[in-house]
Parts: structure tokens; C-alpha cells; sequence
């Protein structure tokens, strides 16, 4: 599973919700978190500082999630970031766009910890155990 | 509850007020162009940021009403329903709902409310109507379901549901192209948001910025005083002269301190004008009329207590203008103007105060039947009424006791007069003025300073002892001989450009021994909520901008210390007691005013 010590940058426009995520990563024994708003700060803080995942929610002003990824996936240093997408059950749609553009997992909001970590789980499988 | 739950919930409650803050805006918006994708998008996805939030904190009801709201929006948004005013009552309504929940859980009351009723009627929105428009991509969507996308009932399932990363799109997501007609992302919004960067803080750690402020603004006044003593003792002296250049800096500095500290408790009067979009269409309607709302100088910035004070005022204002302001269409119409009536809402600064316009093209305040009905309430005489002008007649309305339950509608009044307004003003150091013509409409014109701790004051010099007399309530000032102070009834009086002016000894009011004889004295007429009357002092020492500090502890030696509005430090360090006014009006019509 993940290192603890990763630093994840969780990404959404409430912040209630990145406080409520980052809760939940807590929970899960992650401390290293670090927020931002939109796609566009988000990418901001990608390129500034090396981060290991990242959870983002997907409509945002100033660059949405989808945006967000297909900048992540084209960037030649961000390129294999894993990201993990929320969503709410009824953005089927989405999860398609999101899939196309090349995201790792994505979790139906509200989840809990056991789901996330479910979640989290499947995708370092994927990643490192192929 | 640990107190990360608690901060957050409280995160989520005043996050969620802004963002209901913000909707009732939208919806007015919405109406006047009922297919704006952009404003269909934003409002849908404020319920649905609301949603995501409140499904996390187990704010069940709020999941609720906020997803059928939701399903609702997302039709009108994709176009496949039409926002009519009849479905947008029915949202109104839930977001009224969904703002007494947001209560409910702000008090931890564990208060539920019915929502059988909302959620039907939602549903029966959502469900009913006009047909869908493209009814293929069901079945395709479903097919989809099984391959790649777990269906909604177990959203959950740990083993297959996770999608790999693909480069290329697989061969059942190839073959949707009706789905991806029908799932067009909603446009990007065309105006850029613009993000601002804020930091929250206590508003009390503000408070105690602007407290110390104040005591630098004083001290500086200190200084400047002694400075310029120096000057004058000391003229050549290049370390005074030094002294005088710093001083003359300082001087600046703290001044654009005072100004950007000030300036950090000032909001946009949007905060409050926002909600009276939705106020002026609802009681529009149940009223039968036609009112459009115009609204300038929004982005104007008052002093945080002004907008949580000037709401009460407004709306009381902005209600009678609807109420009795402006007539049915029906008689617009026969008088020829447009059906539609027009209320004007407007903030502007101007130098140091806020002006706070309510305008309508309404029927104007007849000044006749005020006159009558302040006679009939006994609150003026009839010769006081042949003798008054007009518009000394209009300012009657904010006489108490004007407005009863007599006037009284369903919607406006409820015994609340403008008197009630006046006083609300006056709580803020600000006053009203309001000017009508029959038939062409009624305009009320508010002035309040831009902030309350700071005061342009008249000094004046009583027995020795300095008081400071707010400016902002000073009319004139004259000087006057000892024979031109006549008695009625044991109230003391001048004649002033033939008018009758009460006046009042403050030396007698704080009982400070008075030999009352002097020869010629100063009066300083002032106006406190429209009455005049006149201040006698012996000797008026300028103007000083003071900082207004307030007093505690009980203040010895005064007959009645309500008078005294706080306290100030010149800048000769004296400690000078700042007159709140409008007290002292109680004393004017008492047959018996203090003496030694």
C-alpha cells in the first residue's frame, strides 16, 4: 500500500469538502495533505513541489477536474501521478470522460474511509503489481 | 463530536449560507432570461456542492431535498425543460426549505421538517412535464453500466468496478455516440470566476486592530499638538525642525493605517442588497404588481456593522414602496405611466459617508392626509399644522406613533413604523431624508458615516470644562445676548429666523455650578431624529476629528450620564466627554430641566 508519509494534494472548490477529504485521508493514517481550489491551482502546486497522489472533485471554476487530469496525463514530469476522482453516483458520464483521459480510480461521494482506502488499495495494485 | 467534526460542520454551515446567499440572486437572474445556461449551471451546481457536503455529514434531510432540487436542475440546465415561472416557484420554495434545515442544523435543535410535500412536487416536476427528447441513450446507458460503470445500487462493490488507465477508448464506450450527444458537458462559464484570496478571521482579533488604531490615532494627535508647540517655542532648533518632518510622516502613516484598518471591516453592500431581488419579486407577485428592481452601486464598501444593521431599514423602506408606493398595473395605466413600476436601490459614497437611495415611481406620499393623520394621532396641533411647509409636513411619517395597526398590511408595517427606522439609522450615527412628488413617486435618501469609531466633533467650552458635540448633528451655531432668552412652560427658548428653538443648558444638564448670567453666550443649534434645539455654551473652541472610546464605569457627579455618548482624548490631552444628542432630547420637552 501507499507510503504514509506521501504527500497528497486533494483538489476541490468547497472547502468544506477538501476539509471533509482530508479527514478521511487522516482517518486512513495520511498526514501529509496539501489543498487547492481549482484545476488551475492544483497544477500550480503540482509543478511547484513533487506529490505522490492526488483526489480531486471534478466541476470546479478556473479549469474543472477533467481539464485538470488531461494537463496532468500530457505533462511529461506529472505524466504517472495518480489521481483518483470523486464523484457523485449519478456522473456516469463523467467517470467515462475521466477513464478516456486516463484517471487511476474514482470514489462516489459521500464515502467512507473503508471505501477510500478499498479505492486507494486498487490503485497502487495497479500501479505496482503489474 | 471530536473538533475537526465541528470545525468542519461549522465550515459547512457558513459555506452553505453563502452559497444560499448567492442562489436567491441567480433565480431573480434567471427570470429575466429564463434558457442562461451559464446561471443554469452555477445554480445547479451550488445544490449539488450542497449536497456532496451535507451526504458526508449525515445531514440526511438536507441530501434529500437538495438531490430532488437537483434532478429538477439538471433538466433545465440540459435544456430538456423549460424554466417557467411556476417551476422555479416550486424551487424558490425549496430553497427556502433547505434554508430552514441550514437553521436547524446551525441551532442543533435536531428540528426535521416535512418535506413530503416539497420532494412530491419536485418529483412530480422532475417526472412529469415535457417528454424527454432523446429516450435511446436510456438503453444504451445501460448496456454501458454493466461493462465498465457498476451500476447506482452498489456504487460500492470493491472488485470490478475499477477502471484501468486506457490510452484508447474500449469497444463498448466507442459505440455511444447519442449518449455523448445527450451528456454534453455543460459549457465552460464564459466569465472567469474571479478567485479571490481571503483568510478568515475572528472578528473580535479585527476589533482589537481597530481598538489599538485607535489609541495610535490619538497619541499621534498628541504628538502633533506638542510638536507644533515646539515649533513655535523652538523655531530654529534643526532637531525640532527633524522632529517636525518625522512628525509630518507619522502623521501620514497613520493615517492610511487608520484608513486600510478601517477598511478591513468594510464589505460590498451587496451582502445585503442580494437578497432583495428574490424579496421584491416575491411581494411583487402577491401583491399583483409589476416591480423591477434596480440596483447600482452594489459593490460599494460600508463598515461591517452598517450591513448587519441597515438591513431592517432597507427592507422596511423597500416593502412600504411596494406596498402602498407604487399602484396596480391598472391604474398606471389610466395615469399613464409605464405597467410596470420601477424601485431604484442605490449605495454611493460621498466623502465621508454612505448614501443609501430607495426610489419608486409610485403614487407619492400625500402630505395633506399626513398632516391629517398626524393630527388625528395627537402628535402635532392644527396650528402647527396650517403653519408648517410641506416638507416639514413629510417628516411627520417618522414621528412615533405615525404608523399603527390601522395601516398595517399582511406584508409591510406590522406596527414597525419609520419611526423604528429613524431610530435604527440614528443607532448607526446615520440620518433620513425623503422627498415625494404625487404621482411621480417617493424618494427616501439615507446618510451614514463610513465608519462608527471616528467622529468629526465640535469642540465647545462649558465652565471651563470642554465637551465635544458630534458634527455630523450640528445645524449652526449662533451667538446670542442674555435677553434674547425668553421661558414657555419653564422651557427655555430662543427665537431663531422667527422660529421657536428649545434650548439647553449643558452646564445646568450636568449639574455643573453655573451662574447662568453671563452676558452673551454661544447656542449650538443641533438635530436629533428632527427636532431642533439649540446647546447653550460659553465659548466654542473648532472642530477635532476624535476617535470615540467608550466610557465604563459609572461617570459621578452628572444628573444622567445617558447623555454621554463616550470619550475622547485631544490633542491636548485632555479627556473630553463626547454628547450623544439625541439624548438629550428628553430633557428638552420636561417641564423641569436639571438644575445645581
Amino acid at each position: 500500500m501507499f507510503n504514509p508519509d506521501m504527500r497528497i494534494l486533494v483538489v476541490d472548490d468547497f472547502s468544506t469538502m477538501r476539509k471533509i477529504v482530508k479527514n478521511v485521508l487522516k482517518q486512513l493514517g495520511y498526514s501529509n495533505i496539501e489543498e487547492a481550489e481549482n484545476g488551475a491551482e492544483a497544477l500550480k502546486k503540482l509543478r511547484a513541489k513533487k506529490f505522490d497522489f492526488v483526489v480531486s472533485d471534478w466541476n470546479m471554476p478556473n479549469m474543472d477536474g477533467l481539464e485538470m487530469l488531461k494537463t496532468i496525463r500530457s505533462d511529461s514530469e506529472l505524466k504517472d501521478l495518480p489521481v483518483l476522482m470523486v464523484t457523485a453516483e449519478a456522473e456516469k458520464d463523467k467517470v467515462i470522460a475521466a477513464i478516456k483521459a486516463g484517471v487511476n480510480n474514482y470514489i462516489v461521494k459521500p464515502f467512507t474511509a473503508e471505501t477510500l482506502k478499498q479505492k486507494m488499495e486498487q490503485i497502487y495494485q495497479k500501479l505496482y503489481k503489474n | 463530536m471530536s473538533d475537526e467534526m465541528r470545525e468542519i460542520i461549522e465550515d459547512f454551515i457558513i459555506e452553505t449560507q453563502e452559497i444560499i446567499d448567492g442562489l436567491d440572486e441567480k433565480f431573480v437572474e434567471l427570470e429575466k432570461d429564463r434558457s442562461n445556461q451559464a446561471l443554469l449551471n452555477e445554480i445547479f451546481r451550488s445544490v449539488h456542492t450542497i449536497k456532496g457536503a451535507a451526504g458526508f455529514l449525515g445531514f440526511d434531510q438536507i441530501v434529500e431535498l437538495t438531490h430532488a432540487t437537483e434532478n429538477v436542475l439538471k433538466k433545465l440546465r440540459d435544456g430538456i425543460m423549460e424554466a417557467t415561472p411556476e417551476i422555479m416557484d416550486v424551487i424558490l420554495q425549496a430553497v427556502d426549505i433547505l434554508k430552514k434545515l441550514l437553521e436547524h442544523v446551525k441551532n442543533q435543535d435536531n428540528q426535521r421538517e416535512d418535506l413530503s410535500d416539497i420532494i412530491a412536487r419536485l418529483t412530480a416536476i422532475e417526472s412529469g412535464g415535457l417528454a424527454e427528447k432523446k429516450s435511446e441513450e436510456e438503453t444504451a446507458g445501460a448496456s454501458m453500466s454493466e461493462e465498465t460503470v457498476p451500476s447506482d445500487e452498489t456504487p460500492q462493490t470493491p472488485s470490478d468496478e475499477a477502471p484501468h488507465r486506457v490510452e484508447t477508448p474500449q469497444g463498448p464506450l466507442a459505440a455511444e455516440p447519442a449518449t455523448q450527444d445527450r451528456n454534453r458537458e455543460p459549457q465552460p462559464q464564459k466569465e472567469s470566476i474571479h478567485v479571490e484570496q481571503t483568510i478568515r478571521v475572528d472578528v473580535e482579533r479585527l476589533d482589537t486592530v481597530l481598538n489599538l488604531v485607535g489609541e495610535l490615532v490619538l497619541g499621534r494627535n498628541r504628538l502633533m499638538k506638542i510638536t507644533s508647540n515646539l515649533e513655535s517655542r523652538y523655531a530654529d532648533d534643526s532637531e525640532v525642525l527633524s522632529l517636525s518632518e518625522t512628525m509630518a510622516f507619522l502623521n501620514l502613516i497613520t493615517s492610511d493605517l487608520q484608513m486600510a484598518v478601517m477598511r478591513t471591516r468594510m464589505q460590498p453592500v451587496k451582502k445585503v442588497f442580494n437578497k432583495f431581488p428574490r424579496m421584491v419579486r416575491d411581494l411583487a407577485r402577491s401583491r399583483n404588481k409589476e416591480v423591477e428592481l434596480l440596483i447600482t452601486g452594489e459593490d460599494t464598501e460600508v463598515d461591517k456593522s452598517v450591513i448587519e444593521n441597515i438591513a431592517d431599514p432597507l427592507v422596511h423602506l423597500i416593502r412600504n414602496a411596494i406596498d402602498h408606493g407604487i399602484e396596480a398595473k391598472d391604474e398606471r395605466i389610466k395615469k399613464g405611466k409605464p405597467p410596470k413600476g420601477t424601485l431604484r436601490l442605490s449605495a454611493s459614497q460621498e466623502g465621508n459617508n454612505i448614501v443609501i437611495e430607495v426610489e419608486d415611481d409610485g403614487r407619492g406620499i400625500d402630505v395633506e392626509a399626513v398632516k391629517r393623520k398626524a393630527l388625528e394621532k395627537g402628535l402635532v396641533t392644527e396650528d402647527q399644522i396650517n403653519s408648517v411647509s410641506d416638507k416639514e409636513a413629510l417628516e411627520y411619517i417618522f414621528l412615533p406613533g405615525f404608523s399603527t395597526a390601522q395601516q398595517v398590511s399582511d406584508i409591510s408595517g406590522r406596527g414597525v413604523g419609520m419611526d423604528v427606522v429613524k431610530t435604527n439609522l440614528a443607532n448607526l450615527n446615520g440620518v433620513i431624508d425623503v422627498i415625494t412628488e404625487q404621482d411621480r413617486g417617493t424618494r427616501f435618501v439615507i446618510k451614514l458615516p463610513l465608519t462608527l469609531a471616528i467622529i468629526q466633533t465640535l469642540m465647545v467650552e462649558v465652565q471651563g470644562e470642554t465637551y465635544a458635540i458630534p458634527l455630523a448633528t450640528v445645524i449652526e451655531t449662533v451667538k446670542i445676548g442674555k435677553d434674547e432668552i425668553k421661558t414657555i412652560d419653564t422651557q427655555e427658548v430662543i427665537q431663531l429666523r422667527g422660529e421657536i428653538v428649545p434650548i439647553l443648558r449643558l452646564a445646568r444638564l450636568f449639574s455643573i455650578s453655573d451662574d447662568g448670567n453671563k452676558e452673551r453666550c454661544y447656542i449650538v443649534v443641533v438635530n436629533a431624529e428632527d427636532k431642533k434645539f439649540g446647546i447653550v455654551v460659553d465659548r466654542l473652541k473648532g472642530q477635532e476629528e476624535v476617535v470615540i472610546k467608550a466610557v465604563e464605569g459609572e461617570i459621578i457627579n452628572f444628573k444622567d450620564s445617558s447623555v454621554i455618548a463616550g470619550a475622547t482624548i485631544t490633542g491636548d490631552g485632555k479627556v473630553v466627554l463626547i454628547i450623544d444628542v439625541a439624548m438629550m432630547l428628553q430633557f428638552v420637552t420636561a417641564s423641569e430641566v436639571a438644575y445645581v
